[in-house]
């Protein structure tokens, strides 16, 4: 993969909540016990609950979860995309607005309280997103090049008619389209076509952070891989940030530098998605990890995860996760686990297996050495 | 443009079929329609009305069907549609007065309609829940109530008590019709009330169904897109109508296609001298020929409706476009 060149510069800096202010890398995002409810008062159910998540500059960080574990809700939470009955309950998104062409210098902004013209001007030339089905996300009625007109319109009033063409087909070039397409409609083009069109949109005005959701669950496993291999390619040029949301976590280990896994709105699991990949910590991860085939290495038997995910309105006592998990004790059903750092390696899980004194021994399978406590952390 | 011909093509086989159909059904009636006429004209039948009969049936009574199929359609090339038995004067004449004055007040008014209650959708449908929505069920009430008890308290209310509107009729009886600039202020001023009544009584399907699909719209990802594009508020919300209108052209095509047919009850109520009381009037005297043209005229202009609302759908929706072609 191309992102080792990316991943060489991944600093172990442990980003404990604490910390995250003074951490040398700049987050580019910042998430502090960040919820979103569905509904008002009493009968509101929370579908992302205290959730503390930081990407930084030109970092990949994976979602990865269940559908309905509210990753989608997460994103669409903090870039202000939540339509009624959806409405942000509580904590902060701090973004930090790169230096943009013309006014240069940091801008820190709580994308939370922000007010529509902030977030008009921070939408697409900041903070850009793909969403899964680009049949859907792309106005039918609109020929492709009228797509990144509107976009330039919107964002880069100066530019003229000859420069918008320009930049339109160097974009097209740039996810491998040719020029032509910009005269077709969504419907005349084929699914891994609209998607590539999508990623380009997205670059269109060199955002420093974008959002992945589910871009290729769409699509076939072929065009999957190319899609995949284009954006490690124009990451490793352009160096955006990026959060890419899925529930296939062996596609996820191959492009994030980080990896989160959510259950029921709540973070159970944060590591370094080569740690995460290798050596789950959170009986959920595994369960995960064993419902989908590697993408490389041996073969083994898929056995996926017992029950389905829990309705938000009611959810289990203690752990969200306990009622399905083969490893849950008293405790589980008590008492809610924090999201608690494990090692040195900024390794978080939320789990009761991993709290010293509370269980003699931790299942084997959720202490499997780390590739990084193995070979000194290369990644891949 | 090859889809165009092709369109209009199959428009023509479909006129074709409708022409055939209106010279056929008054001879496959039981009875004869002629002899009927005749014997109803009694003693004040002319040899010339007796003939002008013939001629708008497709000329003698004892040629062949072929024949007289032949004629019918050659005198209808000529503009020809026989004479009315009871204004006796040529259909054609009579049906140049009526469609005017009919296609001017129920086309602008369906029209108005129209795009009051398709903006007024789309800002409903936009603003989902908030106070606005109580215009709906005002609406609705309008379209509910039955259409000649609405304009008959509409005509007594402003009419005939407080004087707003002018009652009955096109135009003032003061000026005659021409192209003056006195005619056609009367004609607007004639044609207010029964406007302002026609749309009332229609726009509440105009609102609801352009507001039912930009709720839909609203849903769709690419809306949500152009929020995330950092669009401006107004380009997203023509995001929306510009795929939630495409229903609402088509209902549009069905309307303008039976604005030629009139609107009886407006026309009865506001004494209105439009096709809907012509052909009330032409169906309870028998007036064969003249029913015969109203009807030639109500199918050319649904097809012509229907034509257009095709081509522009073919505009609006590219996605029709390539299904046609295919």
């Amino acid at each position: 993969m191309s992102t080792d060149a990316v991943e060489q510069v991944v600093a172990d800096e442990a980003t404990s909540p604490e910390s995250i202010a003074t951490a040398a890398p700049t987050p580019v995002l910042q998430l502090q016990d960040f919820c979103v409810d569905y509904g008002v008062g009493a009968r509101a159910v929370r579908a992302v609950d205290r959730v503390n998540l930081r990407v930084d500059r030109s970092k990949v960080l994976g979602v990865a979860g269940e559908s309905g574990s509210g990753k989608s809700t997460l994103v669409y939470g903090f870039t202000r995309l939540l339509r009624a009955p959806a409405v942000i309950s509580g904590g902060s998104a701090l973004f930090t607005a790169g230096p943009s062409r013309e006014d240069s210098g940091e801008e820190l902004i709580d994308l939370v309280g922000a007010d529509e013209a902030t977030l008009r001007r921070l939408r697409w030339t900041q903070i850009s997103v793909v969403l899964q089905s680009a049949l859907n996300a792309l106005n039918p009625v609109v020929r492709v090049g009228t797509l990144f007109d509107a976009v330039y319109r919107a964002h880069r009033s100066d530019m003229s008619r000859a420069e918008r063409r320009a930049r339109s087909v160097e974009l097209l070039s740039l996810v491998g389209l040719n020029e032509d397409r910009l005269q077709r409609f969504p419907h005349e083009l084929s699914g891994g076509q609209r998607q590539r069109i999508m990623i380009a949109l997205a670059l269109a005005l060199d955002p420093s952070l974008v959002i992945m959701d589910e871009p290729t669950t769409a699509l076939d496993v072929v065009t999957q891989r190319e899609i995949l291999n284009k954006l490690a390619e124009l990451r490793a040029r352009f160096g955006f940030a990026m959060i890419f949301i899925t529930h296939d976590l062996s596609l996820l280990v191959e492009l994030a530098d980080e990896i989160v896994v959510m259950y029921a709105g709540r973070l159970v699991e944060r590591a370094r998605a080569r740690d995460l990949y290798e050596s789950p910590r959170h009986p959920y991860t595994l369960g995960l990890l064993n419902s989908f085939p590697p993408m490389h290495g041996a073969r083994h038997e898929l056995t996926g995860i017992p029950g389905s995910p829990p309705d938000l309105s009611q959810l289990p006592s203690g752990c969200a996760f306990q009622p399905r998990c083969p490893y849950a004790m008293d405790r589980c059903a008590r008492e809610q686990p924090p999201l608690a750092p494990l090692d040195e390696a900024g390794r978080y899980v939320a789990c009761w297996l991993h709290v010293a004194g509370e269980h003699a021994t931790v299942p084997v399978e959720l202490r499997r050495a780390a590739p990084s406590s193995r070979d000194g952390g290369s990644g891949a | 443009m090859r889809l165009i011909l092709h369109r209009l093509g199959l428009y023509a086989i479909t006129a074709w079929v409708a022409i055939t159909v209106n010279f056929l059904l008054p001879r496959l009636m039981p009875g004869n329609p002629i002899q009927t006429m005749i014997g109803k004209l009694q003693s004040n039948v002319t040899p010339a009305e007796v003939r002008s009969i013939q001629l708008s049936f497709g000329g003698s009574l004892h040629s062949g069907l072929v024949h007289q199929y032949v004629t019918y359609l050659d005198q209808m090339v000529h503009g020809n549609l026989g004479v009315s038995i009871t204004l006796s004067s040529p259909v054609s004449t009579i049906l140049r007065g009526a469609v005017p004055w009919t296609v001017g007040l129920i086309g602008i008014s369906t029209v108005l309609s129209f795009f009051i209650g398709t903006i007024a959708g789309a800002l409903l449908g936009w603003t989902r829940g908030s106070r606005l929505d109580a215009l709906i069920p005002t609406a609705t009430f309008f379209q509910a109530v039955p259409y000649f008890f609405l304009g008959t308290v509409m005509l007594m209310i402003f009419g005939s008590e407080l004087h707003w509107f002018p009652q009955l009729g096109a135009y003032s009886l003061n000026v005659s019709p021409s192209w003056t600039w006195a005619f056609v202020a009367s004609a607007l001023r004639y044609g207010e009330l029964p406007m302002i009544s026609i749309v009332l009584s229609s726009i509440a399907g105009w609102i609801l169904g352009m507001r039912n699909m930009m709720i839909t719209m609203v849903a769709e990802d690419f809306v949500l897109m152009s929020v995330a594009m950092g669009l401006p508020r107004r380009r997203v919300i023509w995001t929306a109508a510009r795929n939630a209108i495409l229903p609402s052209i088509a209902n549009l095509s069905l309307a303008i296609g039976l604005v030629v047919s009139g609107a009886l009850l407006v026309e009865l109520v506001f004494n209105y001298p439009g096709v809907g009381d012509l052909l009330l009037n032409a169906v309870e005297n028998e007036d064969y020929p003249l029913i015969q043209g109203i009807f030639l005229v109500i199918t050319l202009a649904v097809l012509a409706a229907n034509f257009i609302a095709d081509m522009v759908y073919f505009a609006l929706d590219p996605r029709t476009r390539t299904e046609a072609q295919s």
